[in-house]
């Protein structure tokens, strides 16, 4: 018994234990997600120098420079201009749309399908399309807007400092609104019926239902959509870099976008800085939010 | 009344965002003049299949006498090879992703470890690092072991970039499953990994699929890695649809080909595990 015992693995390796199961993970999550981490660290303490062409350490530099820097806090709220209000719109449009469609009727189905197709295009060619729509001579939205006169004959969208942000939030609006409301349906879906009869069969007005049952009950599901979507909206950098390229001057410049130019500019340990900045900040509100809301998974 | 009501503005709501996809496959099949017409021609428009023919390659065989004729861009619109790119970098990354994550996520479900929350909000963490964030170390450590601007790196860092959903996900399928069932064969004296492998996984096999598509289709529209981790070697079909707008002008037709083509495998996809797309946009936390 003993002799045989000391050929086995030991009990660690064994299937029993967790460690083989989640060994791969372990390895992929340290070597591809935590040594860049580090390494980021390090690149933000470092800049490249091109007439020594090495990367030398410059010791805080590169955070001074970040703070002083105009155009990072310009892109900081482009950044989150753009998360906030592409989220409300995008919540409170999914939200009127999942109340509509949530309906066994024939027909439905069709819909809800129709919209997942949104979902599965590449969102650098959903800039794309949006690029030809908003083009400033054939562009169909410009057009359309000259007509019922929203806009000027002369006025452009994507090279107006203040409408080109807005030109860039459209595709994404349009591209992900679905996404919430496929999630709102699923969630109004699976509501027992039974609170609602009851509160119209007690005379309650519709607004009243939806604020005193249907929110408070889809509280979860809400919560959860709101996650994924801020934290999809403040990486985003597809959308602007078709678009706009951070364009006209610095006006959409997200911080995503500034790092990845400054980085092309080989000022690496600046673009690794910003980024840097940006995965903190979302780390630190993504964690308080699935704390404050309680989340689970 | 009201049912009807519902219905057009339903109709409406779905015709709006369907709108711009409508708009896209027309401008694939219409001819230069016809892109540009305002007011815009949505239906009387000649149709055209030679963006296609150029994009396939099926114009190096029919027109060859063609082949001089200055394009903007330079005018190689060849694309086969970047879709082969594109489903090699896709279909790998899957199946890292998936390697990993079904067995992680079984762990997960059925052997408690120490500090499980905390482990599982590591990876719910890993979901939120920008992509610019992790693609600029990357750039250096691949230039150093030599992975820039290959289909393996490309592989690794998608796989990288799926497995929190992938894992996620997997666990709440995996959760499904009744314990009785692992119990009850690991009393009869079966493995764990036989166990898992010979009872849990083919009954999980319909949310296997359901989030090998997910992680097929977020590698296949994914844009920032490739572009900052490749080269000259490989592009995605999304990096280079960006390629077409040069500053000799666009090929409008030629990009919206490409784009369409790569949509409709994407959606056909999509629609086969629709069952399961709510659960998986929300990694797992909210069924259907």
């Amino acid at each position: 018994m003993s002799s045989q015992k000391s050929y086995s693995l030991p009990a660690f390796m064994s299937s029993d234990s967790a460690f083989p199961w989640l060994f791969p993970l372990i390895t992929m999550l340290i070597v591809f997600a935590i040594v860049p981490f580090f390494y980021n660290i390090y690149l933000s303490f470092h800049e490249f120098v091109p007439a020594k062409r090495a990367l030398l350490f410059v010791g805080w530099d590169n955070w001074i420079r970040l703070f002083t820097d105009g155009v990072f806090w310009g892109s900081l709220k482009v950044s989150l201009f753009y998360t906030f209000v592409c989220l409300a719109i995008q919540l409170v449009l999914g939200m009127g749309i999942a109340l509509l469609i949530d309906s066994d009727d024939p027909g439905f189905g069709v819909i809800r399908s129709v919209l997942t197709l949104t979902l599965v295009i590449p969102p650098a060619i959903a800039g794309m399309i949006f690029l030809i729509m908003e083009d400033a001579n054939y562009g169909l939205i410009p057009w359309a807007l000259k007509a019922v006169g929203l806009i000027g004959a002369e006025d452009t969208i994507l090279s107006d400092p203040s409408l080109a942000i807005w030109g860039v939030m459209i595709v994404d609006i349009w591209q992900w609104t679905p996404f919430m409301v496929l999630i709102l349906v699923a969630g109004l879906r699976s509501l027992p019926s039974e609170p609602f009869e009851s509160a119209v069969i007690d005379g309650a007005k519709p607004l009243q239902v939806f604020r005193r049952l249907t929110l408070p009950m889809l509280h979860k599901v809400i919560a959860v959509a709101v996650l994924i979507r801020g934290i999809d909206l403040w990486r985003m950098v597809d959308y602007v870099f078709v678009l706009t390229s951070g364009g006209p001057g610095t006006a959409t410049y997200t911080l995503s976008l500034y790092s990845w130019q400054r980085f092309t500019f080989v000022q690496w340990g600046y673009g690794a800085t910003i980024s840097l900045f940006s995965l903190i900040v979302i780390l630190i509100v993504g964690n308080a939010f699935i704390h404050f809301a309680k989340v689970k998974w | 009344m009201n049912k009807i009501f519902k219905q057009v503005i339903g109709w409406f709501i779905a015709a709006v965002f369907f709108f711009p996809i409508y708009f896209w496959i027309t401008v694939s099949i219409k001819k230069d003049k016809d892109i540009f017409a305002l007011p815009p021609k949505l239906f009387n428009f000649d149709v055209s299949f030679s963006a296609y023919e150029e994009v396939f390659g099926l114009s190096r065989f029919l027109y060859v006498e063609d082949m001089g004729a200055v394009r903007p861009g330079g005018g190689d619109f060849y694309m086969m090879p970047f879709l082969v790119d594109s489903i090699i970098i896709a279909l790998g990354s899957t199946g890292l992703a998936m390697l990993i994550s079904i067995l992680a996520a079984y762990s997960l479900s059925r052997i408690p470890i120490k500090g499980q929350q905390h482990f599982m909000g590591w990876i719910l963490s890993t979901r939120m690092m920008p992509p610019v964030a992790v693609a600029i170390p990357m750039f250096f450590i691949y230039k150093n072991i030599g992975l820039m601007d290959t289909h393996l790196g490309i592989i690794i860092i998608h796989a990288l970039m799926n497995l929190p959903l992938a894992v996620l996900l997997m666990k709440s399928f995996f959760d499904d499953i009744p314990k009785d069932i692992d119990e009850a064969a690991l009393l009869d004296g079966a493995s764990r990994f036989f166990v898992f492998w010979r009872l849990i996984v083919p009954l999980a096999i319909g949310g296997i699929a359901a989030t090998a598509v997910l992680c097929f289709i977020f590698s296949w529209t994914e844009f920032i890695f490739v572009l900052m981790l490749t080269q000259t070697g490989l592009k995605t079909i999304p990096v280079v649809s960006t390629s077409f707008v040069t500053s000799t002008g666009t090929a409008w037709d030629n990009m919206a080909a490409l784009g369409t083509a790569a949509i409709i495998p994407a959606f056909i996809f999509i629609l086969l595990v629709q069952r399961h797309l709510v659960r998986g946009l929300t990694l797992g936390s909210v069924k259907q």
